[in-house]
């Protein structure tokens, strides 16, 4: 795993991230802190802001105020020592259809200057055959399906062993398999030490794994802390994550939609 | 009045288009309407006065030029409009999405005919305005000008009918597996003949004598003078000769051919058209390397190397993308051609000044070819590069050191055969050698730095990957680092002669102190085209840096 930077307990830090288009926040003044270890959720509606977070957070995206400190660097003033830390999967990954998915691996091995030997193909190997992707060797990554990108694009992470991890819905497209597969695996990460922020829409994934969760409601963090914390916030004891989401990003309830919906056109 | 599944899928094709266009913002629409105005005074009003002057001046060869134009144009669409007939008829997630909903096929058919053709209808604007020229030039009868028009319109649509009908046909009996190599291979090989055949009718045309002898290129024509292309060709100077039964002859057997050919395309489209989406939606499975070769290559230990990893990858996808391959082909045949055209010295220029310009021009064109969309072909791999502990100075130098090499071997190769030819002594290979890395370095830089402002990543064809900001800059780069080098050579030689006070150069004398005033020019231009290219490249690292956006699938 890359080494830390500091010994800092805090390996992500949003500060007061701001995201503007025009007249639009997509993201209005995020803050919040993963500490070293710990899976932390993100939790939003479509459209809350999560995937704009999470990319200002690497690099993709600058913000338009505020600061994003991957292990104690800053991603926009030391790019290049925080980008070394960390590791993005994209709801849809970056991938380039061309290549093998042995190809694939490699170039990113490569791009991040892992020394080229016996080590770096065993761990290959190893992250193809945990994926299930061995067998596809001749494969271009274009022929291949959404969940098997999905896969390849974790394998590019951890083959270079990321401090942090910040992954937008990497269980989206996986069969069941697969997805436990890589909850089990991120388990595991974090207790070696990896931190992981997890961007997800399945809320008893979230439960499962995460710590704490931090929910964002149009651009704004309503809510973070331990699932306990939340229920405190809310005033509900008993309420599982799902009706907690519910409650902090109040729209409209669901029965009265769909009544709605089902209602004779005048 | 409900509208037919045909209207439906183009009004919402014109929609995406329409904010496509808007989304540039007020600048860059401004910028295209200047680039598209100077296009149409240019290369429009050029055609409609060459076509005006054939008209007046050669009555003779009216029926050879028109029904050639029409052929040409044909040979050009088919060439260069195939990859947009491909990517109409065969790619595009949303052509699954037709073929889901209750549509029929003859739809789809229909709506897609229509928007392949936009490509070819940009091409066939030339011929048009060529056409109105001989018209005017002739001073044909009304009906005429309209007729132009419609026939045109009809030869587009036949052009683009018959590129669906030749995909068509090789999906249905190649397989599979090979059907993208062998389209790829017919567009290629198609290009070259004509193109080639093209270009020596037109050497031996206009040779250097006191005039050009068209009796090469009207005898060309006369051979290919039945084919269906040069139709409405005849049509339109019979109209113009006032037999009005021949133009009507002609125009009836240019519409017939034109229903049959749509007829034949739509029914072998409705066979191929899940095939074709299959075969060209997305890349193909491969086999050609065993797992053991992949893995002994990786086990070889050694450093790693971001540029490396670049190299390879990009040489891979490059080579496994048969669809950007088979647009590249044709564009490498050009400069193949031009080489033959200017191995002919003219009369007014020495051997080494054409060579001067040969390196130049094939420099150039391998550059914009190769070079500029180096950056935007990373596609969605580019966030890769940015998420890389790596600096975007690193990605351009290293774009340009792998485009480089393809582009200094080719020049070099053409440069040194022409050179050859041309019995060029020792001195003059080595002022060419030097030129020949000089101009590769700058040209490669500059088309890198152009693909570099402004990239757009989520292009599927290469030749749509720089937007028009990096285009003019391309353009602007392109030609003062080229003037301003192949400048500085003809002051270093001028100034050479000046000096040895040999030879006088017209009105300037051939002093050493004008020998040296040409050499002080020369060292100025020279710098002048180096600080071109800095300037560039600065611009393009700071765009590259400053880039940020979501890149969609393609």
């Amino acid at each position: 795993m890359t080494a830390p930077a500091s010994q800092s307990s805090i390996a992500v830090e949003a500060q007061g991230l701001v995201k503007s288009y025009g007249v639009v926040k997509a993201v209005d003044g995020v803050s919040f802190q993963v500490p070293r270890g710990e899976i932390m959720g993100f939790l939003g509606a479509n459209g809350a802001g999560k995937t704009t977070t999470l990319r200002m957070l690497c690099g993709l995206l600058t913000p338009t105020s505020g600061r994003a400190l991957i292990d104690g660097f800053d991603i926009h003033a030391q790019p290049l020592e925080a980008k070394a830390r960390l590791g993005y999967l994209d709801e849809e990954p970056f991938v380039h259809p061309h290549l093998t998915g042995r190809e694939f691996l490699n170039y990113i091995a490569d791009l991040y200057r892992m020394p080229r030997g016996p080590e770096r193909q065993q761990r290959m190997e190893r992250l193809l055959g945990l994926f299930e992707l061995a067998d596809r060797n001749g494969e271009l990554i274009g022929a291949y399906s959404h969940g098997m990108k999905q896969k390849i694009g974790l394998a590019s992470l951890l083959i270079r062993e990321p401090s942090v991890l910040l992954l937008d819905e990497p269980t989206n497209g996986l069969d069941p398999r697969s997805a436990r597969l890589v909850k089990d695996l991120l388990e595991e990460l974090a207790a070696l030490g990896t931190t992981v922020l997890l961007s997800t829409h399945i809320l008893e994934v979230a439960q499962a794994l995460c710590k704490r969760v931090a929910i964002i409601d149009r651009g704004r963090v309503v809510a973070t802390g331990t699932m306990e914390e939340l229920r405190a916030q809310a005033g509900a004891e008993q309420a599982s994550l799902e009706d907690l989401f519910l409650k902090l990003t109040a729209g409209p309830e669901s029965r009265e939609l769909i009544e709605r919906l089902l209602a004779p056109t005048p | 009045m409900s509208q037919s599944s045909a209207q439906v899928i183009l009004r919402a094709e014109l929609l995406a288009w329409r904010h496509r266009l808007l989304g540039r913002g007020p600048g860059r629409l401004a910028l295209l309407g200047v680039f598209m105005l100077l296009a149409a005074v240019f290369i429009g009003g050029g055609a409609f006065t060459v076509g005006a002057a054939a008209g007046r001046f050669l009555p003779v060869t009216r029926d050879t030029i028109l029904a050639g134009g029409f052929t040409s144009l044909s040979v050009l669409m088919l060439v260069i409009g195939f990859p947009t007939v491909i990517a109409t008829f065969f790619v595009g997630r949303e052509l699954l999405q037709l073929v889901l909903a209750p549509v029929r096929p003859v739809d789809i058919f229909a709506a897609r005919l229509l928007i392949a053709m936009s490509a070819n209808l940009l091409i066939s604007s030339i011929l048009l305005m060529a056409a109105l020229g001989v018209g005017v030039g002739s001073g044909a009868p009304l009906v005429y000008f309209p007729l132009a028009v419609v026939l045109i319109f009809v030869q587009v649509l036949v052009v683009t009918a018959l590129q669906a009908i030749l995909m068509s046909v090789v999906l249905r009996w190649v397989p599979a597996r090979v059907a993208r190599d062998v389209a790829a291979a017919v567009a290629g090989l198609s290009g070259a003949g004509f193109y080639l055949a093209w270009n020596i009718s037109l050497r031996q045309s206009f040779s250097p004598r006191d005039h050009p002898d068209l009796t090469n290129f009207t005898s060309l024509v006369n051979h290919i003078e039945w084919l269906p292309s040069a139709w409405p060709g005849h049509a339109l100077s019979a109209v113009i000769a006032g037999n009005t039964a021949e133009a009507l002859t002609w125009v009836t057997f240019s519409l017939v051919f034109g229903v049959i050919v749509l007829a034949m395309a739509e029914i072998l489209y409705r066979r191929t058209l899940l095939t074709g989406l299959g075969v060209f939606g997305g890349p193909q499975p491969i086999w050609r390397r065993s797992a053991a070769t992949q893995a002994i290559a990786v086990a070889r230990a050694g450093a790693a190397s971001p540029f490396r990893a670049i190299a390879l990858k990009d040489w891979l996808s490059y080579r496994r993308d048969i669809r950007r391959l088979s647009r590249m082909l044709p564009a490498f045949l050009f400069p193949i051609g031009y080489a033959f055209a200017f191995l002919r010295p003219s009369r007014s220029i020495t051997s080494f000044w054409t060579e001067v310009f040969l390196v130049g021009f094939i420099s150039m064109f391998m550059s914009t070819a190769l070079a500029t969309p180096s950056i935007p072909s990373e596609r969605r791999g580019f966030q890769l590069l940015r998420m890389a502990p790596m600096t975007m100075a690193q990605v351009i130098r290293a774009k340009i050191m792998l485009t480089l090499p393809p582009v200094l071997v080719l020049t070099f190769a053409f440069s040194m055969v022409v050179a050859t030819v041309s019995g060029s002594g020792l001195a003059q290979y080595a002022e060419l050698a030097v030129l020949v890395v000089w101009l590769g370095i700058g040209f490669v830089s500059v088309g890198v730095s152009a693909g570099a402002i402004d990239p757009r990543f989520d292009a599927s064809d290469d030749r749509r990957a720089v937007g028009i900001v990096g285009t003019l800059a391309g353009l602007a780069g392109t030609l003062g680092f080229g003037l301003l080098s192949v400048g500085s050579l003809a002051l270093l030689v001028f100034g050479y002669t000046a000096s040895q006070g040999v030879r006088q150069l017209g009105p300037i004398p051939a002093t050493p102190a004008v020998g040296a005033l040409m050499w002080a020019g020369a060292l100025v231009a020279l710098v002048g085209s180096a600080a071109i290219v800095i300037t560039l490249l600065w611009f393009a690292n700071s765009r590259l840096r400053s880039w940020e956006g979501a890149i969609a699938t393609v």
